[in-house]
């Protein structure tokens, strides 16, 4: 008899059910936005570092994998212990340079990588074939170097480091032969990258006498290990930042501080505004119903079916609204995330709002016992009005 | 940098480029107070002013530099400028300050089109929120409404009088958003200054946002009072008085 009576009771007044129901869906909205948000700048940005499985970063001390453009000295002694270590199953330098190329009358700019293929967790091979271990006339392009070049696999480019500014005349040159084409995992949209072996990088690169690389990727055989293998190779090697993903994940997310207490403060606003309208809607609805709810209580209905009836009218407009707030909420998260992944140098495969079940079913949650928890006072009125003054006040 | 390690002028510190390379002493010749910039001061980062020829040594770069600040003459363009430095050589881009300025600033542009995007959906939700009551507020004096139908005053009298009613709410309500945005934004600059021991104001309330705000509180609070006013004088009296009892 509760739900039967409930329905009623809504359609009764039409245009304000539907008022509220979207009130209450906007606010579900924002709120399942702002849990995505809290949250799923870290599980993209986890994701996306483990994305070839490599779970620690070795960087030039006090600075975080490309921050800055200082780099690790001692790289091959280095990677010979890395190597030796049986927790480890492969360590991949990469050295990053500023490289250039003729492309017509044009001297075009790129991002070179060099890296080791054996052991490499910065790009997925697209087409063509990946470089081969001790490949040093090999070169691996992306889509943008594409879309800005024209290049095709089988192409020979010259490339030229360490350009005087003045001359333009290249302090190195070599001749690489396109193989591949590749995805670069952490380049920012429309970066024009390109991938070498990491000698010819280095010889390439700033300073070709010197035995550096930019950052050293470190796959450990088993995931339980990490903290401890990192924690092994910066006590020796103190000179070096080791980072594990999620030492990383929590540097991240102090320099994105300001996103997660803008989502706490916007979900808690739209928490209050669903409670807020559920609680004022129903007690003005209650107050005026007050003699229909005396006449049901004068027939025989207890206390607590006056107070689950209302409630259940509370519960069903916060379960539509929700429904319909999940949608609302999936659509414009997308539209928010296109806002924010147009952040400047953003690696691309960042994303912001990250949809997780397990989130949405929070959030859905967390609103739904506070619609219901809203309509716990307009029930507690409409189940205390004492039952003779109200059906003389209604008759009067 | 100054607080957090505890220096002061006079003190001498050894610098390094890299953990491997010999420490080169230097004495603090003063404790500056770096501008407040937003691009880095989200970073924490510590900063140490050097000669220039002092820093490239310390980094066993000599005669280099990442950036060169060119002031031109009165009167010469700086776009006609840098085109003419460009012309110059291949090492290096040229760009009119005021081009840096609008790259520099683009991830401000994108904060501010998502605060924007946000501020769109509280808008839709408030004014849902607004709607609701409105029409509640309205429909509360359907007694009244009826009476003074009856008692012969007319339509457009009633109509005029429930959306003064509903201007006269919205505007208290403006009122204390205003006040309302005044300390939360207050909050929001004392708690991100001391967050990041910075200058910077990170809350502006400008009256154009105020106007705008209080724009749109007003106009929606009259327009939904009208809706619902309306709907209520179109009603015969007798059905409205029916619906009260």
């Amino acid at each position: 008899m509760t739900w039967p009576l409930v329905l009623r009771s809504l359609l009764r007044h039409p245009i304000r059910t539907v008022l509220v129901v979207l009130g209450i869906a906007v606010a579900a909205a924002l709120l399942l936005d702002m849990v995505m948000l809290s949250g799923g700048m870290e599980r993209s940005f986890s994701r996306m570092l483990l994305s070839r499985g490599f779970q620690i970063r070795l960087s030039p001390k006090g600075t975080l994998p490309f921050d800055t453009e200082a780099t690790i000295p001692g790289i091959t002694p280095l990677l010979g212990r890395l190597h030796q270590d049986p927790d480890i199953a492969a360590a991949g330098p990469v050295v990053a340079a500023s490289l250039h190329a003729r492309v017509r009358d044009t001297l075009i700019t790129f991002v070179g990588y060099g890296i080791d293929p054996a052991g490499q967790g910065l790009y997925e091979v697209r087409r063509g074939t990946d470089l081969a271990p001790g490949d040093t006339t090999g070169l691996l392009i992306s889509e943008p170097v594409i879309e800005r070049t024209g290049w095709v696999i089988g192409d020979t480019i010259a490339l030229l480091g360490r350009l005087d500014p003045g001359s333009a005349r290249a302090g190195a040159e070599r001749r690489l032969a396109i193989r591949g084409v590749v995805r670069w995992l952490y380049d920012a949209r429309g970066q024009r990258s390109l991938g070498m072996s990491f000698r010819v990088a280095q010889q390439l690169g700033r300073f070709p006498d010197r035995d550096v690389a930019s950052m050293v990727m470190v796959k450990v055989k088993d995931d339980a290990a990490v903290d401890r293998v990192a924690a092994r190779i910066g006590t020796m090697h103190r000179s070096i930042e080791v980072n594990s993903v999620a030492t990383l994940v929590r540097h991240f997310r102090s320099r994105l501080v300001y996103f997660q207490q803008l989502s706490l403060i916007l979900a808690t606003i739209s928490l209050v505004v669903g409670v807020l309208l559920v609680g004022t809607i129903l007690t003005i609805t209650v107050s005026e119903r007050a003699g229909e709810f005396a006449v049901l209580r004068a027939i025989g209905l207890r206390q607590a079916r006056i107070v689950a009836l209302v409630m259940a009218e509370g519960a069903l407009l916060t379960v539509i609204g929700t429904a319909l707030g999940t949608g609302l909420g999936l659509a414009t998260a997308r539209y928010l995330d296109r806002i924010l992944t147009s952040f400047p140098g953003l690696p691309a495969a960042i994303s912001f709002f990250v949809p997780a079940p397990d989130a949405t079913a929070r959030a859905a949650a967390v609103i739904l016992i506070a619609g219901i928890g809203a309509a716990a006072y307009p029930a507690w009125l409409a189940a205390r009005s004492p039952i003779a003054a109200t059906l003389r006040a209604d008759a009067e | 940098m100054a607080d957090r390690f505890h220096l002061a002028v006079g003190d001498s510190i050894a610098l390094t480029p890299a953990p491997e390379t010999a420490a080169r002493w230097y004495r603090i010749e003063a404790v500056y107070q770096p501008r407040p910039d937003p691009a880095t001061a989200l970073r924490g980062e510590f900063q140490v002013r050097f000669h220039l020829p002092e820093l490239a040594r310390l980094l066993g770069a000599p005669d280099q530099v990442d950036r060169v600040a060119v002031a031109v003459r009165p009167g010469i363009a700086p776009d006609s400028a840098a085109f003419r430095l460009n012309q110059l050589a291949f090492g290096y881009h040229a760009y009119p300050s005021a081009t840096i300025a609008a790259e520099s600033s683009q991830t401000f542009a994108v904060v501010s089109r998502f605060h924007r995007a946000i501020g769109l959906i509280a808008i839709v939700a408030s004014a849902i929120f607004l709607l609701c009551i409105m029409l509640l507020k309205v429909e509360e004096r359907r007694l009244d409404a009826a009476v003074m139908r009856m008692i012969g005053i007319g339509r457009l009298t009633i109509f005029k009088a429930f959306v003064l009613e509903a201007t006269f709410v919205a505007a208290i309500g403006s009122a204390l958003g205003v006040g309302l945005a005044w300390v939360a934004g207050s909050i929001t600059n004392l708690v991100y200054q001391r967050r990041f021991e910075t200058t910077l104001v990170f809350s502006y309330l400008t009256p154009g946002i105020i106007e705008v705000g209080i724009g749109l509180s007003l106009g929606l609070g009259v327009l939904v009072g009208a809706l619902a006013a309306g709907r209520l004088v179109r009603t015969r009296p007798l059905a409205l008085w029916r619906r009260t009892g």
